[in-house]
């Protein structure tokens, strides 16, 4: 009789561990070495972006390529944004997620700019800059997650 | 004299078209994430592919075969079908990567729609073909690749520590599966399979006999040598500027940003020019090395020379293979993962292009006194090794290293 009686706890538990598995593989499955790993790409592009911004501050660079550079480097910082954002992160890296998706979608609106003003020193001047600060939030993330992500 | 001025000229053109897709996607790849590590791999692949394509054009003067027939010759049927059906893939892939590598740099001249490039750089190759003798087009794409030396100037004016860059030259090795990638990436770059397939054809569409052999060694052994200094160079501007800042070279204009960032909008328009002579001239080698091994392994009238009514099948085959390609390009696939795809396939390929090129170019029997001699017999069969030893390594690096994305 007993062991009838425990056959019933013994399947709610298994139930109760199935679900939980279940509901469990939706939650945290960005890991703090993949977001690292996202950021850091995003102060890759970042950088990449600087130097498509430089040429076109100082007049150094034939615009269709700043514009087509600009339009292919904004669309992977876009990717990005959107992959931490459909990405469910852990707990303890919420706030740095958050902050990435912030980032790389400030990123994504500087290459749209540098897309829409390639021949224009002065807007190349301003993306440039901006794009060193972005450089420079996305290391301090970096930084924040505990370095490189190896 | 004329003679000196032709073997230049061949120097010349040998060292112009020594570039593909391949080495400028891997070589930047690798300077950016591991600096002047695999210079060494460069310089590797560089004295591999000199060592098989004097090879290859020293069969085909003495013997008149091309390097296909001598696949069928020496394989026989089934194996030579299988060798045939590897390299033609591995020859459409590339013709794709070409394709759609060029169609990138006509963007970046004239930002238009992607798709729209891809069928102009088509048709502008057939034209090119269908207009030039085939001593043209080689001259064509090898005099204007020449462009490409704005990437040396680049690493010169750069001023990198040139002690680190010597060290470089040193090969080292390590346990990272993305390092061990990029060894056997670079390495197989400068030795894709097209390329003696396309040097042995074009040595008999130039009619070369006995009496070219000079002019064969020295476009293999200078030519070559001072496209590896192309190469390197690739490897070195990418090393300076994009190793420090992280910057992962995933697209193909990113390659002139270290020459516009040195020369400004003169320099970008220079090395994008060089790329596109380079991988233009790529896409019309490749395609022609797909025809040619279909044409030399059926039997069919082939050659530039003999024209399009009287090598009809070889003409027709070369149309539909750059219209495959263009399929290919235009159904979405990023240009550069093709190449990275190109590149590893054709390792796996390269043993059945090239150990029937070192059997009978060692063979006393077939070749005479032409055949092989000590440096060149010790240089292919260590170099066949190494071949076997990266076929056997590439695609679970290839699996391990998520494409090279680590």
């Amino acid at each position: 009789m007993q062991s009838r009686r425990r056959r019933p706890g013994v399947a709610a538990t298994a139930v109760a561990l199935g679900v939980s598995l279940i509901l469990l593989s939706g939650c945290g499955d960005l890991s703090r070495d993949e977001l690292t790993r996202g950021v850091e790409s995003i102060a890759a592009l970042a950088a990449q972006g600087q130097l498509v911004a430089n040429g076109v501050a100082r007049d150094g660079t034939k615009s269709t390529y700043a514009r087509v550079m600009a339009k292919t480097l904004g669309g992977e910082a876009e990717h990005e944004a959107e992959k931490l954002a459909d990405a469910e992160p852990s707990p303890q890296v919420r706030p740095e997620r958050n902050a990435a998706v912030q980032v790389a979608t400030e990123l994504a609106g500087l290459f749209s700019e540098l897309q829409t003003f390639p021949g224009d020193e002065h807007h190349g001047a301003l993306v440039e800059k901006h794009m060193g600060e972005v450089e420079a939030q996305a290391e301090a993330l970096v930084e924040r997650l505990g370095g490189d992500a190896g | 004299m004329k003679s000196i001025l032709k073997i230049a000229l061949g120097i010349i053109a040998a060292l112009g078209g020594f570039l593909d897709i391949g080495d400028i996607v891997f070589n930047t790849q690798a300077g950016a994430l591991f600096r002047y590590d695999l210079l060494w791999a460069v310089a590797l692949g560089t004295l591999g592919i000199a060592v098989y394509a004097e090879m290859c054009g020293r069969v085909a003067a003495v013997t008149g075969r091309p390097v296909f027939d001598v696949i069928r010759m020496r394989l026989g049927f089934g194996l030579g079908l299988a060798a045939l059906i590897a390299s033609t893939a591995v020859n459409l892939l590339t013709v794709a990567a070409e394709l759609g590598g060029l169609a990138i740099v006509l963007q970046l001249l004239f930002d238009a729609e992607f798709s729209l490039f891809v069928v102009l750089a088509a048709i502008g190759l057939v034209i090119v073909v269908a207009l030039l003798p085939f001593g043209g087009i080689e001259r064509l794409f090898g005099y204007c690749g020449l462009l490409m030396i704005v990437f040396v100037a680049t690493a010169i004016n750069q001023g990198p520590d040139w002690g680190a860059v010597a060290h470089g030259f040193i090969p080292s090795f390590s346990s990272s599966t993305l390092y061990l990638y990029f060894v056997v990436g670079v390495f197989a770059a400068a030795l894709m399979p097209y390329e003696v397939h396309f040097y042995s054809s074009g040595a008999v569409e130039e009619h070369w006999d006995e009496s070219s052999l000079m002019e064969n060694r020295l476009n293999a052994i200078i030519g070559y040598a001072l496209g590896g200094v192309l190469a390197c160079s690739l490897v070195v501007v990418s090393g300076y500027l994009f190793h420090p800042l992280g910057v992962d070279p995933a697209d193909l204009g990113t390659a002139a940003l270290p020459v516009q960032n040195a020369y400004g909008e003169t320099g970008l328009l220079l090395a994008l020019g060089g790329i596109m002579f380079c991988v233009g001239g790529a896409a019309v080698d490749s395609s022609f090395s797909a025809s040619y091994n279909l044409a030399q392994f059926l039997g069919w009238e082939w050659g530039r020379y003999r024209g399009p009514k009287k090598a009809p099948r070889f003409t027709a085959s070369w149309l539909v293979f750059l219209f495959l390609a263009m399929l290919v390009v235009l159904s979405g696939i990023n240009p550069v993962e093709i190449t990275e795809y190109s590149v590893v396939f054709a390792v796996v390929a390269l043993p059945m292009t090239y150990l029937p090129v070192l059997l009978i170019a060692g063979d006393r029997s077939f070749m005479g006194d032409h055949a092989n001699g000590p440096v060149s017999r010790t240089l292919g069969w260590a170099y066949f090794a190494l071949i076997l030893v990266l076929a056997t390594a590439a695609l679970p690096l290839l699996l391990a290293t998520n494409g090279g994305g680590g």
